[in-house]
């Protein structure tokens, strides 16, 4: 007799929404996190009042979220706010120009017609093909099991609709937004979220290049910061008797010719379950939780051959001014072409590029009470080199690096004399991240994506290599992101339904 | 006729492969030569 019938390992978007759906469905589920706070990498901590969010910083694409608490019997604003963000990113181009993009598409529309005329028709096309692609995948793919060509033509022939959309998951990033647009600012507008999947424009999937489109479907922030994702999911799962205890590292899985039957903490205690689901990143599951010698040889190849996803240090910054920004995420972008030259000549190469700052964002102008009174939060993603060991360096000597080049962007970009209102600043490396979130080399964004790592390239959310164990999180189907994660909670879920519900 | 058709094909598709090679822009490359060494690992990561 088993002690739970379901032990998630890891309390991320994924496991917790494993985790809820299986006690929804009557399973006696827990779930066993190694730090002291849930969420993974879409959380907050605070420090001297400010509340800093860990990693993720918004949330778009918010129909998983709606679908998976419907299917906890309820709806999102049951178990937290989500606050629109509007303008969805204020840019800073290299030349100099600032401005913001709006939500709304016809007031996009008279912005491109501004400062790109020649791409107002582009921007019509993309509109036209992005949301009819956006609304007709939504449920037959990111909430659909997909780990086999079977499941893919089983989806391909309930909705042949879907088919059309089958090439741009063959494409290039770059590819695709160069088909809409000619504009050097409006490429770069449309490239950088490339980096959001963790790859240059030149090598991501050109499924990527539309989520710059998604984001006119309006992104949120929730009230309390980003914790309130993983806190709602939490909550809506222990209605149902979900159990979830922090600071319980798990050490392995307990096996039994070839099969899952529990895990075994740090602390040397035993627990036992029907099924083990693993919110852990792929390569961690399978080479530290089940270990080498209890995986076939293909399996070994399998895991080994993915690369992670690039790591990106975080600065977290509490200020006593309010910054000059117009909205909740700032993007300071350089060409498309110098973000496929970053790759190559300097992350590639283990070389950090002179200036630090990627993406800033400003929670506090959504949520003001995340500081003190008059106090304000930025936080910034940085991008960093993939392979994650600088060269010649070490991560914890280049935060002091990282705080000054964030400093000195700030000071260019945003408050001119910066240095005097830092009230606290802090830096997370990819090492830290390691450390705290078992990320190896500090990818965030689970397994590096492109076309030879999507879909049923990815690392299965029904393991075939280990019996009763399944998968969840950014390096299973759909990869990383919050909505994505959440998806991969889902369909996670929707696979031990059918096998055990 | 096929037979010679049969023989010439390959070196056909060869000579198209090598053309678009170096008619390719470097990006293009970048990317070809990324896929290209991910595409052995494709059916054991298929089974994962």
């Amino acid at each position: 007799m088993s002690d739970y019938d379901v032990i998630v390992v890891g309390a991320g978007l994924g496991g917790l929404t494993t985790a809820a759906l299986a006690a929804k469905s009557g399973m006696k589920t827990l779930v066993l996190e190694q730090s002291d706070i849930i969420g993974g990498c879409c959380s907050t901590f605070e420090v001297d009042g400010y509340k800093f969010d860990v990693g993720a910083s918004i949330v778009e694409v918010i129909q998983p979220l709606e679908r998976l608490f419907e299917m906890l019997g309820g709806k999102i604003s049951d178990y937290l706010e989500l606050i629109p963000c509007d303008p969805i990113y204020s840019f800073i181009t290299d030349d100099g120009q600032r401005f913001s993009i709006p939500t709304d598409i016809d007031e996009t529309t008279e912005l491109v017609k501004r400062i790109a005329p020649e791409d107002v028709e582009g921007w019509h096309r993309f509109c036209d093909k992005g949301l009819s692609m956006i609304e007709e995948m939504m449920d037959a793919v990111m909430l659909s099991p997909m780990n086999t060509f079977s499941e893919a033509m089983q989806l391909g022939m309930k909705n042949p609709q879907i088919l059309k959309f089958a090439p741009t998951f063959a494409r290039t990033h770059q590819g695709v937004i160069r088909s809409f647009y000619k504009n050097p600012v409006m490429l770069q507008s449309a490239a950088f979220q490339s980096y959001f999947a963790g790859a240059p424009p030149e090598l991501g999937s050109g499924v990527f290049g539309y989520i710059a489109l998604s984001e006119h479907l309006g992104i949120y922030y929730p009230r309390g910061g980003m914790i309130g994702i993983p806190n709602g999911i939490a909550k809506a799962g222990m209605d149902y008797g979900l159990e979830i205890k922090v600071n319980q590292k798990v050490e392995k899985l307990l096996m039994e010719n070839g099969t899952a039957f529990g895990v075994k903490l740090e602390n040397g205690s035993e627990i036992t379950a029907k099924l083990v689901v693993s919110n852990l990143n792929a390569q961690v599951t399978y080479l530290k939780l089940v270990g080498p010698h209890n995986l076939p040889g293909w399996a070994v190849k399998a895991i080994a051959s993915y690369s992670n996803s690039m790591p990106c240090p975080m600065i977290y910054v509490g200020l006593d001014k309010k910054p000059d920004l117009e909205a909740h995420h700032t993007i300071v972008t350089s060409s498309l072409e110098s973000m496929n030259d970053v790759w190559n000549n300097y992350y590639k190469m283990g070389i950090i590029p002179e200036t630090a700052m990627s993406l800033v964002c400003w929670p506090t102008e959504a949520d003001p009470s995340l500081a003190p009174e008059g106090r304000h939060i930025l936080n910034f993603l940085c991008n960093a080199p993939a392979p994650y060991a600088p060269k010649g360096d070490n991560w914890d000597r280049l935060k002091g690096w990282y705080k000054d080049a964030a400093i000195k962007e700030l000071e260019t970009y945003v408050l001119p004399d910066a240095r005097d209102h830092i009230e606290y600043i802090q830096v997370s490396t990819p090492l830290d991240f390691e450390r705290r979130l078992l990320h190896p080399e500090g990818g965030i964004y689970g397994l590096f994506s492109d076309m030879t790592t999507l879909a049923m390239f990815r690392p299965r959310s029904r393991s075939k290599a280990v019996k009763n164990l399944y998968l969840t999180g950014s390096s299973t189907h759909l990869g990383g992101g919050v909505p994505t994660t959440v998806a991969s909670g889902i369909v996670t879920a929707k696979y031990i339904l059918k096998d055990f519900g | 006729m096929i037979k010679n058709l049969k023989k010439v094909l390959p070196v056909l598709v060869l000579v198209g492969m090598v053309a678009a090679w170096f008619q390719a822009s470097e990006s293009t490359r970048r990317y070809l030569k990324h896929i290209g060494k991910q595409v052995p690992y494709l059916p054991y990561r298929y089974f994962i």
